[in-house]
């Protein structure tokens, strides 16, 4: 195994963590609820773990990215209806995600904001014609690493350690009314769906493919997921603890990304908010581009055409103008002038109805001797698959009633 | 049935088919069977493309699909199957067996962008 390679791989699956759903979740989470949906993280983060790790292994034992086995185990239909949902999650994700970057810039040179929605999407497009797949990733997770300042402003902040390690334990706090409970409830689900997005796994295992792991790389795999996956968390385990012990007191629920980056500047002036901002910004672009490219690769895989960066555009162009595509769709969508955190909110809840539908497939492959060979679930997978598979399917049926019910997260 | 047969469903629909250079043009979307009296069915050719597919969906969806996409089908001879495996594998070019033609066209007009 080259140490190289696993240092950057576990930096990368670090810094390619946050995007703007979970930013906004997890500080909104905190100020609301203080550190008692902490957990929710915990629990979340063990699910994206098991399931990314076992994406890349099925990916790298038989060299199949997830929505090959999703049309190879759901059949047609039922991944024909996943795929439907998952491109137009992908499309609102993506969206989210190049208004974000704009909002972020906007911070810095006051223009238009139309001007720099244009702007985002020329520089996503550009970056994701010219760089190969292995810049990509190293450009934007390893950017998006600067997000560390977060943990950094958590801990300066004087965190009551005995409330987080009580946290950290499943609990649901004395709340005032069934309404509050119910909008607990639906940040449980939002801040569970925004940690497994069914976008990560699609990409995890599409990256797999693009990178040619073979079953030598299973370690690797192994080791990138758990230790990567783990330190990610840490920063959504951080902007949860910002809201409660910034935001919270201050009774401001942060909607938007510069809000969450003032807990930065706070600490440490100046330099912390620009540290704040280039982190979000190489954060949610390097979201925008998986999103984007997540749109191609399903499309591509679900019907047999030829796919990947590792293939010149000409060589796969109905891959290349998919991804052109849902690029200039997600821009169109933000420039009519919907609302970048309010298509996050709608993104990250849909997502949650499908990541069932993905990980079904991917546990049933994984869990097959036949294809498998001796890379098959052991015990351990096999029983937190069908746990966090059971998990998922109460957060899909519970999602858009809790939606509805809540009127969109606002009580 | 032995452990060593294969099970049509399981096996061979809805699974990527690559050809000689392992390049991806297309996914089983039907079988093709011919009736033998006396021995039953026996599967003569594979079925590709949005006309194979779109036979599978409710005759609204297929409509929409057949606006979108076109309803152009390719029929790959059983014998031109190298060997089924977690993909089923051809003998000779995409191009020799008519598949992947949209992706020859556009990347033939993707050519012209720099760095295509």
């Amino acid at each position: 195994m080259n140490i190289l390679e696993l240092f950057l791989g576990i930096l990368t699956a670090m810094g390619g963590f946050v995007e703007v759903g979970e930013l906004t979740f997890a500080v909104n989470a905190g100020a609301k609820f203080g550190y008692s949906l902490l957990w929710i993280a915990g629990m979340g983060t063990v699910g994206i773990i098991v399931y990314g790790e076992m994406a890349g292994r099925v990916a790298a034992v038989r060299g199949q990215p997830v929505f090959n086995l999703i049309r190879e185990r759901g059949g047609f239909d039922a991944g024909l209806v996943t795929l439907t949902a998952a491109t137009a999650v992908n499309v609102l994700t993506c969206a989210a995600e190049i208004g974000a970057v704009a909002l972020v810039w906007q911070l810095l040179a006051d223009w238009p904001y139309r001007l720099w929605v244009v702007i985002a999407f020329l520089v996503l497009v550009l970056s994701v014609w010219v760089l190969p797949f292995r810049w990509i990733e190293r450009v934007f997770g390893l950017g998006g690493l600067l997000l560390v300042i977060y943990l950094v402003v958590a801990l300066v902040e004087g965190p009551a350690w005995g409330d987080v390690g009580a946290a950290l334990m499943p609990n649901v706090p004395v709340l005032e009314s069934s309404q509050q409970y119910m909008l607990y409830a639906y940040y449980a689900v939002a801040l569970t769906s925004s940690i497994m997005l069914p976008y990560e796994t699609y990409f995890y295992s599409s990256g797999a493919v693009e990178d040619k792991w073979k079953p030598s790389d299973i370690a690797l795999n192994r080791v990138i997921v758990m230790v990567g996956f783990v330190l990610g968390s840490l920063l959504c385990v951080s902007l949860i603890m910002i809201g409660s012990q910034f935001f919270g007191p201050r009774h401001v629920e942060p909607q938007l990304p510069g809000v969450v980056a003032t807990s930065a500047a706070a600490q440490f002036g100046t330099a912390g908010l620009l540290v704040a901002v280039l982190g979000m910004f190489f954060a949610f672009a390097g979201a925008a581009i998986e999103t984007g490219l997540c749109g191609a690769y399903n499309i591509a895989q679900f019907f047999g055409w030829p796919w990947g960066k590792f293939r010149r555009p000409r060589e796969a162009s109905r891959f290349t103008l998919t991804w052109l595509a849902v690029f200039v769709l997600s821009a169109i969508v933000i420039l009519a002038g919907v609302d970048p955190v309010s298509v996050v909110e709608y993104s990250i809840v849909f997502s949650v109805v499908i990541l069932p539908l993905t990980y079904l497939p991917l546990l049933l492959v994984a869990n097959d001797e036949r294809v498998m060979g001796a890379h098959v679930n052991g015990v351990l997978a096999k029983v937190l698959g069908w746990i966090y598979l059971a998990i998922t399917t109460v957060a899909a049926l519970a999602a858009i009633p809790l939606l509805v019910l809540t009127h969109g997260g606002q009580g | 049935m032995s452990d060593d047969a294969i099970h049509l469903v399981r096996d061979v629909v809805d699974h990527e088919v690559v050809d000689v250079h392992q390049l991806p043009c297309g996914v089983v979307d039907d079988i093709e069977l011919d009736f033998v009296p006396g021995r039953g069915f026996r599967p003569v050719a594979l079925l590709l493309g949005p006309g194979a597919w779109q036979r599978r969906l409710p005759r609204w969806m297929a409509a929409i699909a057949r606006w979108l996409s076109g309803s152009d089908e390719a029929r790959v001879p059983w014998s031109e199957i190298a060997y089924i495996g977690e993909r089923v594998a051809l003998r000779k070019t995409a191009a020799e067996l008519g598949l992947g033609g949209a992706d020859r066209k556009w990347g033939a007009r993707l050519s012209r962008v720099p760095g295509a």
